[in-house]
């Protein structure tokens, strides 16, 4: 053969470069998105939203509903799961181009008010664009962040215990509201003893539950800048979590993340789960027991730390069409029809035109509502403070550092330590 | 450019036999190929090369893509070298690829060597082991793995048929990182053809030698075989290797987004693209980025220099 080792070489390098150039050109990605105004003037936004099936068919229905409205005003629907949602969401702000409606939650007010991205929304307030009146139970200042209003919310929620109600009766326990932490693991104790399921899912890595908990002995997770806490209170909260995975009544971590996506109650691996309440509705498609709502217990028979929390949405700082996105903004948070579609899909309706105008008939409904209800009445609502910015990264680290925990890959004291440290990071961002 | 410097040093006899007419000539044609390949070169410039002189700048500065870079010099370095997330990160991905490359290759190889041989239905077997190649990257079969890997899954009950019971691959630290091996090696096809076309170039003439001075088949594969095709199995072991440092997609989807559980499929590529997207730590996610290459070029060269050793070029040519 005539080959040299030079050719043999020079072929190789030839196959490599053809390799490294495929590898690039298969990098590359296109995106790009115009809101401008069209030769009859009609005007279209983009609006954005992070969630599932159900809520993306509802929200399509009540886009129409406003189109039809509002003939000169085109919406252009984008929507993702909340990770992919916040992923892009932070690329397509940093170059400037957001959708022009988009909706937020507290965690990320601060984070995005601070990189300018938000929109004062009183200005088109007071020019007559949109209504802040009728909202329910002081929820409007959710949306608040140093005097300014830069969410306008949708719905709103607090967190709640689902239980499965067959494991429950089947054990022959309660939940009844004012019961204590010590209570409900004794509870769980005793389904364990019967039915031979583990307790809960994994209380101790939702960051929202322990800031209840916090709420509940005088603290909060965060201040406005900062954690509200001490490495000493996550060290302890985190060792009796461990200790709950050793003894079997919190279920194995390794078959929780097995289930995923589904959750673990509705897989049937314990009886009951932390979650926000119109989350509630998932559990009911997914799993085949029946489901409830059941209160937070309580250090000291009262307090359960609980606050309504809400979904909001929110405009474009820098959006070409502040007034038509004001008006799409008042159109989806008061109009009758729109929370008649919408239902509780993102937590109690805001406002009482679409409070009034929708009657729940299914039962998952109605025990959300009927939950709001009873923890509005207990009278035990706190404050909502917008967290810092960085919130959204220390969830996701609490979240995987608490799972680190449950798996026995890390010691609750150099775990609380890690959270500590990529919690300074995340402010600091 | 250079190829106006290269005109003068061609041999007189050549010039003087095609005069300035054919120099002309050769530029219009020379100019033809650049304007052909000027989008290739435009997309190289813009997309390729662009973003990473960008990446480079970025990765000694402090960047949250609003505000913006701020110069910090080698911090990112510093903080990354003491991270322990980075050094899980490291460690997850060295062990990915000396596991994962290995095992690979040596299936490639291996039925590379059974498909070379003449037997009816050869394009179709070829075709059939080739066809994961062709699909593997995609995001469905990261779904697809995470459900053959799950518990009480396929994997998990054929496990347990032999006595094994570790409750399914997926939510386990402790195995989740060889589903991830194991969806690698399932994609052995691209190799294996390379592979195949390197033992047709083996002559023939060799293994008669052998076989007449009573050479078994082992001693055929470890003489003749092996040594024949020592090229192309460098020139594989340095893909692999090469794109095993990379590995991403299968990580992510695995692992629901999270490379986890507790951290065990945090590839170095996965916290590289949590710091930058997630965290909006750019400078951070750069100064990672041309770690990674500097680290494959130090491998690279490595095994360069190995070939040294093991790599035989036939003598003849020398």
């Amino acid at each position: 053969m005539g080959t040299s080792r030079n050719v043999e070489r020079r072929t190789i390098l030839k196959a490599a470069g053809a390799t490294a150039a495929t590898l690039g050109l298969a990098a590359t990605t296109g995106c790009g998105g115009d809101s401008g105004t069209s030769a009859d003037g009609t005007v279209t936004i983009r609006y954005a939203w992070w969630g599932g099936e159900p809520r993306t068919i509802a929200i399509k229905k009540t886009i129409a509903l406003f189109e039809k409205k509002y003939p000169k005003i085109k919406i252009k629907p984008e929507f993702t799961d909340y990770e992919a949602f916040w992923e892009k969401f932070q690329t397509q702000a940093s170059g400037g181009n957001p959708p022009d409606v988009f909706q937020n939650a507290v965690g990320f007010l601060r984070k995005y008010d601070k990189r300018g991205v938000l929109m004062d929304l009183k200005a088109q307030a007071d020019a007559g664009n949109l209504n802040l009146k009728s909202f329910r139970n002081g929820v409007l200042a959710n949306g608040q962040v140093d005097g300014k209003q830069i969410g306008i919310p949708v719905g709103a929620n607090t967190m709640a215990l689902v239980i499965d109600q067959k494991a429950f009766k089947k054990a022959g326990v309660e939940a009844k509201f004012g019961w204590t932490w010590n209570e409900y693991f004794a509870a769980l104790q005793t389904i364990q003893d019967k039915s031979k399921i583990a307790g809960d899912t994994g209380y101790f890595a939702i960051m929202y539950l322990y800031d209840l908990y916090l709420r509940q002995n005088g603290k909060a997770f965060f201040t406005d800048s900062a954690l509200g806490f001490t490495e000493a209170d996550l060290t302890q909260w985190w060792e009796d979590g461990y200790k709950r995975v050793k003894s079997g009544l919190v279920a194995d971590p390794k078959k929780i993340e097995q289930a995923k996506p589904k959750s673990g109650l509705s897989a049937g691996l314990a009886a009951s789960e932390f979650t926000w309440d119109n989350f509630s509705i998932r559990y009911q498609g997914e799993g085949d027991s029946d489901y409830g709502l059941a209160p937070i217990p309580t250090t000291d028979g009262k307090n359960t730390g609980q606050y309504l929390g809400s979904l909001m949405l929110s405009a474009f700082s820098g959006t070409k069409h502040p007034k038509e996105a004001a008006q799409f903004i008042d159109f989806m948070v008061h109009d009758p029809e729109v929370g008649k579609i919408m239902g509780y899909d993102r937590g109690i309706l805001a406002t009482t035109e679409q409070y009034d105008a929708f009657k729940p008939t299914d039962p998952n409904n109605k025990g959300v509502a009927a939950y709001e209800d009873e923890v509005a009445k207990a009278g035990v609502l706190g404050k909502i403070t917008p967290h810092p910015s960085g919130a959204d990264v220390i969830e996701a680290a609490f979240l995987r550092i608490g799972g680190e925990v449950a798996q026995g890959k890390t010691k609750p004291a150099d775990a609380a330590k890690a959270l500590f440290s990529e919690a300074k990071a995340a402010f600091a961002g | 450019m250079t190829l106006v410097k290269e005109a003068p040093v061609r041999p007189a006899k050549k010039r003087s036999a095609a005069p300035a007419a054919g120099r002309r000539g050769r530029r219009r044609e020379n100019l033809a190929g650049y304007l052909f390949m000027s989008p290739w070169i435009a997309g190289f410039l813009l997309l390729t090369a662009g973003p990473m002189i960008a990446s480079l700048y970025y990765a000694f500065t402090s960047y949250n893509l609003f505000t913006p870079p701020k110069w910090v010099g080698l911090d990112n370095f510093t903080t990354m070298f003491q991270d322990p997330r980075w050094q899980k990160s490291v460690e997850v991905t060295l062990k990915y690829v000396v596991v994962a490359t290995p095992l690979k290759l040596l299936l490639a190889l291996g039925v590379a060597l059974l498909l070379a041989q003449k037997r009816r239905g050869q394009a179709l077997y070829r075709a059939a082991f080739y066809m994961p190649s062709l699909i593997g990257a995609s995001v469905s079969v990261g779904f697809v793995w995470r459900a053959l890997f799950s518990d009480d899954a396929v994997v998990d009950r054929t496990q347990k048929i032999f006595g094994v019971d570790v409750g399914g691959w997926i939510g386990n630290p402790d195995y989740v990182l060889y589903s991830l091996v194991a969806l690698s090696i399932w994609q052995f096809g691209a190799p294996m053809v390379i592979f195949l076309a390197g033992l047709k170039q083996v002559p023939q003439e060799l293994y008669e030698a052998a076989e007449m001075d009573g050479a078994g088949p082992l001693r055929r594969f470890w003489n003749i075989t092996l040594p024949m095709i020592s090229p192309v199995l460098f020139f594989n072991v340095l893909l692999e290797s090469i794109h095993a440092f990379q590995v991403f997609g299968s990580a992510y989807v695995v692992s629901d987004t999270r490379c986890g559980p507790a951290d065990a499929t945090l590839v170095y590529t996965c916290y590289l693209y949590q710091k930058g997207f997630k965290e909006a730590q750019m400078g951070f996610a750069s100064a990672m980025a041309w770690t990674l290459v500097v680290a494959v070029a130090l491998v690279t060269a490595v095994l360069f220099w190995s070939q040294k050793k093991w790599v035989h070029y036939e003598e003849a040519a020398k």
